[in-house]
């Protein structure tokens, strides 16, 4: 590879790094538009992504200027997020004059031009005090620097003290940041941003934050002593002893650093004459941080779309078309292909209407109230996959079959079916932020619904009722595919199957008359022939069903853990036919028959 | 044809060498080492010979890459008697080394004579539908440039699939990549596995499974259909299917379902050689389509 583009690559790479180390301090201050404290995650997500997909011998060919291009357009086919769309866009217009291979500080003021022309342009309703602003700052300070100093690196990093200042001044800018007492997320990424590039020179350190769940749980333990006329003495005495001795300057939320100095101040000179009026005046304080990380989120799905256009289309027709479903619009074009972003409470509507313009080649839709609820509890998980999924399954046998057609967790539960907390529980220990969740017995859909709107996870539910259906889903799935692409779940009924079992007392069902004691068949929830030998009962069963197929499956089912196998007498009927044999463990049914 | 142009081609290509109608090709061999003893593809040491050896000895098998001295005895030989070489050499993520022979040649001879290396992406039956598709070309155009861009194509167009009933093959033989995850399943199927031009990494790729070759044939003809929706392709230039021969019915009826299903224009059946039977395993065959 070149060393210039090489030099390129790892600079870049390095910032990739840093933004992602300190995405965390980014997603605490995250409050516009949504506080769903994925702003730093967005962003770091966005950088990496201008590195996805290089091979080394396409590099040996390229400028510098097709270099930085090609990372433009990664940034921006990768972009996640309000910020992370508009940090795309704004590195898009600034390489778009970068890519005549002048590096000369005059064209990077020209680049940094066309950068901000092209973020607000992208951007549906611009707001100052945001990322925006920032960017604004950063061309103006670097024109006034251009005089004083001449290299271009030099000179970007210079403007980082003054572009703090900036961020410092945005809760002004934007009242939501004020109420929260925070500065804009996405400026402060963006200045983190440019910290990475001052870390090839210089390390720097960003300051630690209290995370939001810290701030709250302070903030609630204030409130529970001014509202409590009585408490225990030893609650008193440790609260205020605590308080008194608080030392502020660890607290860099300036509206929590505020709220707790007056408290103090407060517990110092109440008297029974002023105390009523400060301590409601405090209250009020209170509830407005309380409120600011609480606020209501009028749309609920953070809805993000990829479209290869096959009709003629603009950016406007498609923004004309859609704007009525939410707010928080992106819209960038490349060629024929659309990336689109949307906070909405319809996204299906929003894909059907983007769907009549051509493919839809990547989806991402997430439940905001899900993230901002995870974000500001104090168990916050850390996630450590895009998508798993989980099935949940009677039988040790199937337990390993599914685990080897790779399911990421498997839970037996033997003869009792989960609780709702259990579920919760199992699905929160995946760590992961999409869960595609399927049962082998629909009397666990309701639990399993109910523990999905607890969990921190996105969970799609398959409405699956067999352990033959999970089978069947893992097989249709392709492993290679998009770990947000959860259309192979249609695939749980693709194998036909019927489930042997034995009657605990005498019935008619499905107008087959079962004894006690009897074996019987259920095909499609139909109880289709029984019998009292089990051999001729499952032998007819195979006739009647079979079609096509060449491969005959049985599970065999705890029942008949310890029976001689009858696969060898029944292959005996059809010597034209594949017969295999597995352990699935279920308690309910004695073989599970597979036809395909 | 203006220009006089060498082709050199290794041995792992899924086509016989009586299917190749250009007068101008050199092949070399892969060495095998099986049980640490070294075999050349010849009229004994053949994939069938070795697939025997599998299934009734159990015998442990490696691949070598190309020697660097027989593609110079090739250039040396040929050199005056040519204005260009191509080498159409296997996919680079697969054998690294063999590339960075023919780019040590290709360095050695390049005041003698120009030598376009083409990475294929690919093995087996991909090697041979983007050789039979650069010699169509270059019998219409001999311009450097042209044939680089259009290998270039070719490449990025060129998909093959196979169905390995033991992916323990693919494994020791150190090829497995992303396909690992197709491993260790209790029931018994048959992976299909990928190697994908359009996939700049270049390694073998999972694409799904089939608990029968019916089921498996679906999901690589289901593939190859997304593939061609995605290029708006009307018709498939190029299909060769090969593999273990004693797989016969199953190769063919693979041939069949992608002739029914997929609009092909040219489908053929291929011929596997010694090296291409170490990954393959017994029983294992695919299906190389060329979309360009």
């Amino acid at each position: 590879m070149r060393e210039d583009i090489q030099e390129i690559k790892t600079t870049f790479e390095h910032i990739s790094k840093y933004i992602w180390r300190h995405k965390e301090y980014v997603n605490r201050l995250n409050v516009f538009p949504v506080p769903d404290g994925d702003t730093g995650l967005n962003m770091a997500l966005t950088i990496q992504g201008g590195l996805a997909d290089f091979s080394e011998s396409l590099l040996e060919t390229l400028t510098p200027g097709e270099f930085l291009k090609l990372i433009s357009d990664n940034m921006l086919m990768n972009s996640r997020g309000c910020s992370g769309v508009i940090l795309a866009l704004f590195f898009q217009g600034f390489i778009e004059v970068l890519s005549n291979n002048d590096f000369s500080k005059e064209n990077i003021y020209r680049a940094l031009e066309r950068g901000c022309k092209r973020a607000y342009e992208g951007t549906d309703n611009p707001k100052e005090g945001t990322i925006l602003t920032l960017m604004t700052e950063l061309k103006n300070e670097y024109s006034r620097l251009m005089k004083e100093k001449d290299h271009p690196i030099d000179i970007i990093v210079s403007c980082i003290p003054y572009l703090r200042k900036v961020l410092d001044k945005t809760p002004e800018m934007l009242p939501v940041l004020k109420q929260a007492g925070v500065v804009d997320s996405g400026g402060a990424g963006f200045i983190i941003l440019l910290e990475g590039l001052e870390r090839e020179f210089n390390l720097r350190r960003v300051p630690d934050m209290l995370p939001i769940s810290t701030v709250l749980n302070i903030n609630k333990t204030l409130k529970n002593f001014l509202e409590r006329r009585r408490h225990s003495k030893f609650y008193s005495r440790t609260v205020k002893t605590l308080l008194q001795n608080f030392n502020t300057d660890n607290i860099s939320n300036p509206k929590l650093n505020n709220l707790i100095h007056r408290f103090q101040i407060y517990l110092r000179t109440r008297t029974k004459n002023n105390q009523h009026q400060s301590r409601d005046f405090l209250i009020q304080e209170i509830k407005d941080i309380e409120s600011s990380w609480n606020p209501e989120i009028k749309y609920k799905y953070c809805t993000e779309l990829t479209l290869q256009a096959e009709k003629a289309i603009t950016r406007d027709g498609i923004k004309e078309k859609i704007q009525g479903y939410g707010d928080s619009l992106i819209i960038l074009e490349k060629d024929k292909t659309f990336k689109i972003h949307i906070h909405t409470n319809k996204p299906d509507a929003v894909i059907k209407d983007i769907s009549s313009y051509g493919e839809i080649v990547f989806k991402k839709i997430d439940d905001m109230k899900k993230q901002h609820r995870n974000f500001i509890s104090e168990d916050s998980i850390e996630y450590e996959r895009e998508q798993s999924i989980f099935c949940i399954v009677s039988g040790s046998g199937f337990k390993e079959i599914l685990e080897g057609l790779g399911a990421d967790f498997v839970y037996d539960y033997g003869k009792k079916k989960p609780s709702v907390n259990k579920l919760v529980t199992l699905l929160n220990n995946l760590k992961s932020k999409n869960i595609i969740a399927a049962p082998d017995d629909g009397d666990i859909l309701m639990a399993l619904k109910y523990a999905a709107s607890y969990c921190k996870a996105n969970v799609f539910i398959v409405e699956s009722k067999s352990a033959i259906s999970l089978i069947s889903l893992l097989m249709g799935r392709t492993i290679e595919m998009d770990a947000k692409d959860f259309s192979f779940t249609n695939q749980i009924n693709r194998i036909r199957y019927c489930a042997v079992s034995r009657a605990v007392r005498t019935t008619t069902l499905d107008d087959v008359s079962i004894n006690k004691k009897d074996y019987f068949v259920i095909y499609n929830g139909k109880v289709i022939l029984s019998g009292k030998d089990q051999r001729k009962v499952v032998l007819d069963a195979i006739k009647k069903l079979l079609r096509d197929e060449t491969l005959i499956t049985f599970y065999k089912g705890l029942p008949v853990k310890n029976h001689t196998s009858l696969v060898k007498d029944i292959k005996q009927h059809f010597p034209h036919l594949e017969f295999e044999e597995y352990y699935g463990g279920q308690h309910q049914y004695h073989y599970y028959i597979t036809f395909e | 044809m203006d220009k006089r142009i060498l082709i050199i081609c290794g041995d792992n290509l899924g086509v016989g060498y009586d299917q190749i109608s250009y007068p101008y090709i050199e092949y070399l061999t892969y060495p095998v080492i099986v049980e640490q003893e070294e075999y050349r593809e010849s009229e004994t040491y053949t994939a069938s010979w070795l697939f025997d050896k599998f299934r009734k000895e159990k015998v442990t098998a490696k691949s070598s890459s190309l020697r660097m001295n027989e593609m110079i005895d090739i250039v040396e030989k040929n050199k005056k008697d040519f204005d260009l070489i191509i080498h159409v050499v296997m996919g680079s993520n697969m054998s690294a080394a063999t590339l960075k022979i023919a780019e040590e040649v290709r360095q050695k001879y390049k005041e003698e004579i120009k030598i376009i290396n083409i990475d294929t992406r690919q093995a087996t039956a991909g090697v041979g539908v983007i050789l039979f598709r650069l010699i169509d070309f270059i019998k219409e155009n001999q311009e450097e440039e042209d044939i680089i861009n259009y290998a270039q194509d070719l490449v990025k167009n060129t998909f093959t699939l196979y169905v390995l009933p033991d992916l323990n093959y693919l494994y020791r033989g150190g090829r497995i990549g992303k396909a690992k995850a197709l491993l260790g399943s209790l029931l018994r199927i048959l992976p299909v596995v990928s190697l994908m031009g359009d996939n700049p990494d270049g390694e073998v790729l999972p694409v799904g499974q089939g608990r029968t070759y019916k089921q498996a044939h679906s999901v690589i003809v289901e593939t190859l259909r997304k593939k061609m929706e995605e290029r708006n392709l009307q018709e498939i230039p190029l299909s060769v299917v090969a593999g273990d021969e004693m797989n016969k019915d199953n190769i063919l009826a693979l041939k069949e379902e992608i002739e029914n299903k997929l609009p092909v224009k040219k489908s053929m059946v291929g011929k596997i050689h010694l090296v291409e039977a170490i990954y393959l395993g017994p029983g294992g065959y695919g299906v190389a389509v060329c979309m360009k």
